[in-house]
């Protein structure tokens, strides 16, 4: 591949430009799903777009007794994690255009990054609320983490590979979400977990913690971080698909897979409260981490049988 | 016209389009009998879905461009009203909502009344009532809106730090 053709597929397409316009729509959905389910008309189309711009355009404020270096740097830091990650992974059911071995691990660690910027950031700003709201962020990063990294490996496991594009090539031949259904579940919920909606947003609970880790950021910060956490949802979406839905193909029908996902995650977000820290982590390591385990050990017993 | 200031006017073009479909608003009580502030809560509810102009009520004062102030201002809200307009970004614009907000209502006159919003803070909009309802309120900030859109905005007060602290 020379040198060229890299560089479009990284600023425009499949990643890059297309892949944050993608995000914005997505989010869109997502914020409109969940109005028609509170009997609401909901946001118009462009609606992200215009909040992304609008913050772009914005002063962007400095507190005081901060590090500059890590206020400017750790925005960018958490979305480039995101873009980055989305190369590895099939978004709109494309083949994945770089892949090596173990880029599985690769990836979900680049998604986990923008979590960790998060809390950086709100331990970086001196603000009481923004430091809760970082400590929140990371607890719950080390809840569902290990379960939905549990709940990826399952597909992996009977795949026999640690490689995103081979476990999604042999995912359309085998529907995982009928042989693996307790890994399904889990990876669902541990996406809800990932992208702090409902009942996981206790991070960022406006009625408890102004704003949570990102209460001092304004301007281009904040944007980049919205921008970051949209391309996190179409990448974990896609990654969930790929994995337990069949697989790469036809880039309409893995859209409307992706847009069942949204649908489901749309109405638990609706359904459910804002569950206490505590809850969360104690739900995550309860059963969440048990369940996936129990998944994992059933497909080693089953390859073990069966070979 | 040359290319440069063609280019500066489709950016700021774009900038006025995205500030007049996402106002993002902070709601702050200096004072108020809680009545308006009842029927703002209202407004957020799903009945009125003001979403669909692209409003959200933020928690944060750094995130929002609307201040959204009830009630006259009282001698001990003075300050926090002045701290939380200064810690807003650029640009950003005051919706005075109710009679006491706007000329200090039944308050005039109190001894521990500074006096209406306008006295402290530039106001963009005022919507009267008392309390406004919901419909009101919504048509307060669309007319707010639809100003930002001809281009005309009343120029912002600069205050100097000693008189916040």
């Amino acid at each position: 591949m020379n040198i060229l053709t890299s560089l479009l597929s990284l600023m425009f397409f499949p990643a890059g430009i297309s892949l944050i316009l993608s995000g914005m729509l997505y989010e869109w959905a997502d914020r409109k799903l969940v109005a028609r389910f509170q009997n609401r008309i909901g946001p118009r189309w462009f609606q992200p777009l215009a909040d992304t711009i609008k913050l772009l355009s914005k002063e962007e404020i400095t507190p005081h007794g901060i590090n500059n270096f890590l206020f400017y740097g750790l925005p960018i830091v958490a979305l480039s994690g995101a873009l980055t990650a989305a190369l590895y992974t099939p978004v709109l059911g494309l083949t994945p255009i770089y892949s090596f071995q173990g880029d599985l691990i690769v990836s979900l660690y680049l998604l986990s990054l923008l979590t960790m910027c998060t809390g950086l950031a709100g331990w970086n700003s001196t603000s009481r609320f923004s430091l809760v709201g970082a400590t929140r962020s990371l607890t719950q990063l080390f809840a569902y983490e290990a379960p939905f990294l549990l709940a990826l490996l399952g597909p992996a496991m009977a795949a026999g590979s640690w490689m995103i594009k081979d476990v999604s090539t042999y995912a359309s031949n085998h529907w995982m979400f009928i042989t693996q259904p307790v890994g399904f579940i889990v990876a669902l919920i541990g996406l809800m977990g990932k992208l702090e909606l409902p009942p996981f947003d206790a991070p960022e609970a406006e009625t408890e913690i102004v704003a949570g880790a990102l209460t001092e950021y304004s301007g281009r910060g904040l944007a980049l971080f919205h921008i970051g956490k949209s391309v996190e949802l179409v990448v974990a979406i896609s990654l969930v698909t790929a994995f337990y839905l069949g697989g790469i193909g036809n880039p309409l029908i893995f859209i409307l897979k992706t847009l069942a996902i949204l649908l489901f995650l749309a109405t638990l977000q609706s359904m459910l409260t804002r569950l206490r820290i505590d809850q969360t982590v104690g739900m995550w390591w309860r059963f969440g981490a048990l369940l996936a385990l129990l998944q994992i050990l059933v497909i080693i017993l089953l390859k073990g049988w069966l070979i | 016209m040359n290319t440069q200031s063609y280019v500066n006017q489709l950016m700021s073009g774009i900038a006025t389009w995205s500030r007049i479909n996402s106002p993002w608003a902070i709601h702050f009580n200096s004072g108020s009998c809680n009545g308006c502030d009842i029927e703002i809560l209202a407004t957020l509810t799903p009945r009125y879905d003001i979403e669909r102009f692209g409003i959200k009520l933020r928690g944060s004062p750094r995130h929002a461009d609307v201040l959204i102030c009830t009630g006259p201002v009282t001698r001990q809200a003075r300050e926090r009203l002045l701290r939380i307009y200064e810690q807003m970004p650029e640009p950003k614009f005051v919706v005075a909502v109710g009679s006491c907000g706007i000329s200090g209502g039944v308050f005039q006159g109190c001894y521990n009344i500074v006096g209406h919003i306008d006295e402290v803070l530039p106001v963009h909009a005022y919507i009267p009532g008392c309390p406004p309802r919901p419909e009101a309120i919504i048509d307060g900030i669309v007319k707010l809106l639809t100003h930002l859109k001809n281009g005309s905005r009343p120029q912002p007060l600069k205050l100097s730090h000693q008189e916040i602290a």
